[in-house]
């Protein structure tokens, strides 16, 4: 650093940038607010964009579900329709008249389901538990799965099995949800929380280890509430299963809650499910798209590419049904508050448009904010780079016979072109660097006081730098370009 | 040394051509020391200048060490002045807030080898300076000495990349007689010990006498061109 400060160029740059000190100052003020704002304001707006994105696939907009077989049941979600009760000996009701609070209880049991496909019906005698291996219809397999892992778009792959289950602990029982799954889940559903202990790992996937993730109901239901049930064991089908882990969830938006579908139910690896009930099919497969705006073309996409894998000629309906969040969540009617709130401002008539037209609306929504930033951020560095021409064409004026005297001892038009580009580079960089210091706190301190999600990227930070200095070098330019064609007799003269 | 033969520039200045050089033919040996006496106005410095290779001539011909440097391109001619001419002005031309020693070392940032390392350029200078005594004067700025201290500080300068001919365009008009002539007596003995050619335009009858010839310019011509012997004898006083 040393070395580098008493370079000859450096050296006289300093000194030379020293002697007005202040339009030094000034310049480089002006280039630094310019960069810190241009940071602060992509902080901003790559925090909007990721809270919307974050909203948005929360609410699991960007969430595509294929299920096996093509029946359309009478419960718009069946995921939700399952049949819950505090007790085995309790009946079941059928959730839909639970959500709308009709008094009149209809006797609901999972094994009454007469669609339900059972490729091998043995397994409840080999486990010796009667309502083993229910509930599993079977068209797609584990590979239709990695098939859909490839297209383009897909961020995240799940294949799931999907079983009611009683959960043993001693005494103590509950009649719950099972679900058979991929490691990659809890990316899937992004409003999990680990109340303790982890998810099951891909190598306990792998070896189709016998561990289990309890939802928070039935941790409570089971072992009490605020008890740690994290490596104690459960049994499921007479079989005994380590608790890893409890998940609840991450939002006020969502409770967990007796009979729902991810709160009260277990999660195991589905190669465990696959081997214990002897099954080699997948009840449905959720894939999650990179971008919301995309599910239209990645649902067609996994359509075709599952018609071809299992064959089905252009006049066969589909073995599968494909169900996609944003649909599932018209239906059922309202949009989830945090979305609401994020799009209400963005789109009128929100009762016409389709939640998918929604998250494409609040994508170029935000793509129109950056190009705004983008225009404050031109215009701030047009005015800092006007600023080093300034005070660049002001330096070579003062120093003609500086120049003049170089030119006399031998230095070449090049020498001096050099000298001044990078004065005005140090001038730049130097307001580029205050610039980026004072963005990054400007932009917690936004996220501080005013509860707005920015993100500060090292690209973002590298790329306000980077402009910074390439202001210096294009604004430098002429002034050291005009110092370099300077006659060197002119500029002795000159006083 | 220098072979100059009808050496013209004419400058264009509004609508008529101003002629500072009507022919100008002059031959120098290696190790003379030329003074330049004449009239203001007469080309003495736009002589002067194409000797020292800022300028190029408008016709005629400069011989420099036997290679024709009248047209050579622009970064030759920089290096022509680094390697082979030193500059000594009227007006110092030292850089303000710049210590003496840096203030010699200038020429060294621009070498055909590019910037020489810091700890040679110090030596080196510090060399030059010694050369002109001011070797206790390395730190001072230029505002903290004389006018006689300054210019030695600028023939140092001159000196720092050991060049075989010293161009000073009045080096003494701003000093007092003492001075002058300290500074001439400077220029004598690196003729003397280093066979430095001189070339040393002045006003002063008393310094021209230093050269050991004497070229009087009048109109962009030389009219008269004699040795001083004299000169000589008092050198070896
Ligand atoms: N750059 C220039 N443009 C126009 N005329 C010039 C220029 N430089 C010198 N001259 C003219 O050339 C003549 C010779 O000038 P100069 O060589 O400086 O004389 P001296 O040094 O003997 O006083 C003068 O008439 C001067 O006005
Ligand atoms: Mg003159």
């Amino acid at each position: 650093m040393r070395k580098l400060l008493r370079h000859p160029v450096v050296a006289t740059a300093i000194k030379a940038l020293g002697r007005n000190r202040l339009q030094t100052g000034l310049t480089v003020l002006g280039i630094a607010v310019g960069v810190a704002t241009v940071l602060a304001m992509m902080a901003v707006g790559a925090g909007a964009q990721r809270s919307i994105e974050q909203q948005v696939r929360a609410a699991g907009l960007n969430q595509i579900t294929i299920r096996a077989g093509n029946w359309r049941p009478k419960v718009e979600e069946s995921d939700e329709a399952i049949a819950h009760q505090g007790d085995a000996r309790e009946s079941l009701r059928h959730p839909l008249e639970r959500r709308r609070g009709d008094v009149m209880p209809i006797a609901f049991h999972p094994e009454d389901d007469p669609m339900e496909k059972h490729d091998h019906p043995t397994a409840r005698q080999r486990l010796g538990d009667l309502e083993a291996g229910l509930g599993s219809a079977a068209t797609m397999t584990f590979d239709d799965a990695e098939a859909i892992r490839r297209l383009p778009g897909v961020q995240y792959v799940a294949g799931g099995i999907h079983e009611n289950v009683r959960v043993h602990l001693d005494q103590k029982r509950w009649f719950t949800r099972m679900h058979g799954t991929d490691v990659m889940m809890p990316s899937i559903k992004r409003a999990w929380m680990f109340t303790s202990g982890r998810f099951f790992t891909a190598r306990e996937q792998d070896r189709a280890s016998q561990v289990v993730v309890l939802g928070q109901v039935v941790a409570d239901r089971l072992f009490g509430a605020g008890a740690n049930p994290v490596g104690q064991d459960v049994s499921l089908w007479n079989q005994s299963f380590e608790v890893v882990g409890v998940i609840t969830s991450a939002t006020w938006v969502v409770r967990p809650a007796p009979g729902d579908d991810q709160f009260d139910a277990v999660y195991m690896p589905y190669t465990t499910t696959q081997r214990l009930l002897n099954l080699s099919k997948l009840n449905d497969i959720t894939v999650t798209a990179e971008s919301s705006g995309d599910i239209s073309r990645l649902s067609r996409e996994i359509t075709r590419l599952l018609r071809v894998r299992h064959g089905i000629g252009d006049h066969e309906s589909d073995d599968f049904t494909l169900i996609t969040q944003a649909a599932r969540a018209l239906t059922t009617g309202g949009l989830p508050p945090s979305v609401a709130r994020a799009v209400a401002s963005n789109v009128a008539e929100l009762e016409k448009v389709t939640l998918e037209q929604l998250a494409l609306t609040m994508e170029r929504a935000s793509r129109t904010m950056t190009w705004l930033l983008a225009a404050i951020a031109a215009v701030s560095l047009l005015v800092g780079g006007i600023g080093i021409m300034n005070i660049t064409l002001l330096s070579v004026t003062e120093r003609t016979r500086e120049i003049g005297l170089r030119m006399a001892v031998g230095a070449r038009r090049r020498d001096v072109m050099r000298q001044f580009l990078f004065e005005a580079v140090v001038i730049s960089t130097a307001g580029g660097l205050i610039g980026v210091i004072v963005g990054v706190i400007a932009s917690i301190g936004i996220a501080r006081a005013l509860r707005w999600a920015t993100v500060v990227s090292p690209l973002s930070v590298m790329l306000a730098f980077g402009v910074a200095a390439a202001v210096g070098v294009f604004f430098g330019w002429y002034p050291a370009r005009r110092a370099s064609r300077l006659d060197p007799i002119v500029a002795l003269r000159r006083e | 040394m220098i072979d100059v033969h009808g050496l013209a520039k004419q400058y264009q200045v509004g609508d008529h051509v101003v002629h500072a050089l009507r022919g100008v033919t002059l031959s120098a040996a290696a190790g003379e020391f030329v003074t330049i006496v004449g009239p203001s106005g007469s080309g003495k410095s736009t002589f002067m200048h194409i000797l020292g290779c800022l300028d190029r001539p408008t016709s005629g011909r400069y011989l420099l060490n036997g290679r024709d440097v009248s047209t050579l391109p622009g970064d030759e001619l920089a290096r022509v002045r680094n390697e082979t001419i030193g500059f000594v002005f009227q007006g110092f031309n030292l850089l303000a807030r710049t210590s003496a020693l840096d203030n010699v070392e200038l020429p060294l940032l621009y070498t055909r080898q590019g910037v020489v390392k810091s700890d040679e350029r110090r030596n080196r200078a510090m060399a030059a300076l010694d050369a002109v005594g001011l070797t206790d004067r390395a730190d001072h700025h230029p505002s903290q000495l004389s006018g006689g201290q300054q210019q030695r500080v600028a023939i140092a300068r001159a000196l720092v990349t050991q060049p075989s001919l010293l161009l000073a365009d009045e080096p003494t008009g701003n000093l007092d007689t003492t001075t002058s002539h300290e500074v001439m007596e400077i220029f004598a003995r690196l003729r003397r010990d280093r066979g430095i050619t001189m070339v040393v335009i002045t006003h002063e009858r008393d310094i021209a006498a230093y050269g050991t010839r004497t070229v009087d310019f009048r109109d962009g011509l030389i009219v008269s061109d004699v040795p001083n012997v004299a000169r000589e004898m008092v050198g070896h006083r």
